[in-house]
């Protein structure tokens, strides 16, 4: 019989949703014997956004794609070392360009079946909800997306395992 | 960290008082400092201004996005201005500007600091929410146009 989720993946940005998210996949993978991957993505596109519109300089935007880098990889350790703390494999997985193309493209590469991220932030313009890079790749994978929330509930599922 | 999240009425000012750069920028951060956000002004003040010696970010258009990176704050914070008959910022099209960004950011918060400025810089394109933002007559206008209300 086939497994319902072979492989999941969470994408970790740093904000607190996307730690609720990961803390959620390290459950979920647990549970369904899955595979689970992290996926950071440093925003090489709004940094060019910036760039071209003249409100970042040059120099700022190297300055700026170090630190996100350097951000990056201590959320991919974050949650490598929140599964591991669980007995959860949680592969560190590194992408760059616009948030919403680099989730999809790595959805596809890795033939990932279930998409696990943090809730949207519930203040928001319309325009925000347009634009969301993270909301966009909800919409547009090809592949099934589960939002965590409910924290209470998540942090005692996660606690409870052993 | 959607823009809505960082605005806020009490940190924004309809109309600048202003009649210079050195003159919007102080008027900005002590919009922002009225809101609590800020611990140490001269700090923030001297960061933005830092910021614009390598550079105006005075943008085409009428909009000016000055920034600072300085532990004079926590978390991220804006203020936004609004000069109706302009203020000469040195900007790229040698235009003066009528909307005012200023944001600071922590040093440890790249990610958020990046996705708002990216924001700022797409709403920027809009000459029809510009043009409205900068006839806007109070602080209530201007949050209830960004909000898209």
């Amino acid at each position: 019989m086939t497994k319902p989720i072979e492989s999941m993946m969470v994408y970790v940005d740093g904000s607190e949703g996307s730690i609720l998210a990961a803390r959620f996949a390290v459950v979920l993978a647990s549970r369904f014997g899955a595979e689970l991957h992290a996926l950071s993505v440093l925003n090489t596109r709004a940094l060019s956004d910036l760039v071209q519109s003249h409100i970042f300089l040059e120099s700022e935007r190297e300055e700026y794609r170090r630190e996100l880098a350097d951000d990056g990889s201590r959320y991919l350790n974050h949650a490598v070392e929140m599964g591991r703390r669980k007995g959860v494999t949680v592969v560190g997985q590194s992408a760059s360009g616009s948030v919403a193309a680099a989730i999809k493209e790595k959805v596809a590469e890795l033939r990932i079946d279930l998409l696990v991220m943090g809730p949207p932030p519930r203040i928001r313009s319309r325009r925000d909800a347009l634009y969301d890079e993270a909301e966009m790749a909800m919409r547009t994978v090809d592949c099934s997306v589960l939002i965590a929330r409910d924290e209470e509930r998540i942090e005692e599922l996660y606690e409870e395992l052993f | 960290m959607a823009l809505i999240e960082l605005i806020e009425e009490q940190a924004v000012k309809v109309p600048l008082e202003s009649f210079d750069k050195e003159g919007v920028i102080r008027e900005l951060v002590d919009v922002l400092a009225s809101t609590g956000k800020v611990s140490d002004v001269e700090t923030l003040y001297k960061a933005v201004r830092l910021r614009e010696t390598l550079g105006s970010t005075g943008l085409a258009d009428g909009i000016a996005v000055p920034h600072g990176k300085t532990n004079a704050v926590r978390d991220l914070a804006l203020a936004i201005g609004i000069a109706p008959a302009g203020i000469d910022f040195e900007a790229a099209d040698g235009k003066p500007s009528k909307l005012f960004f200023l944001m600071a950011a922590p040093p440890d918060k790249a990610g958020p600091h990046i996705e708002a400025l990216a924001e700022i810089a797409r709403l920027s394109r809009s000459k029809a929410l510009c043009s409205a933002l900068v006839s806007a007559q109070n602080a209530a206008d201007v949050v209830a146009l960004l909000r898209g209300d």
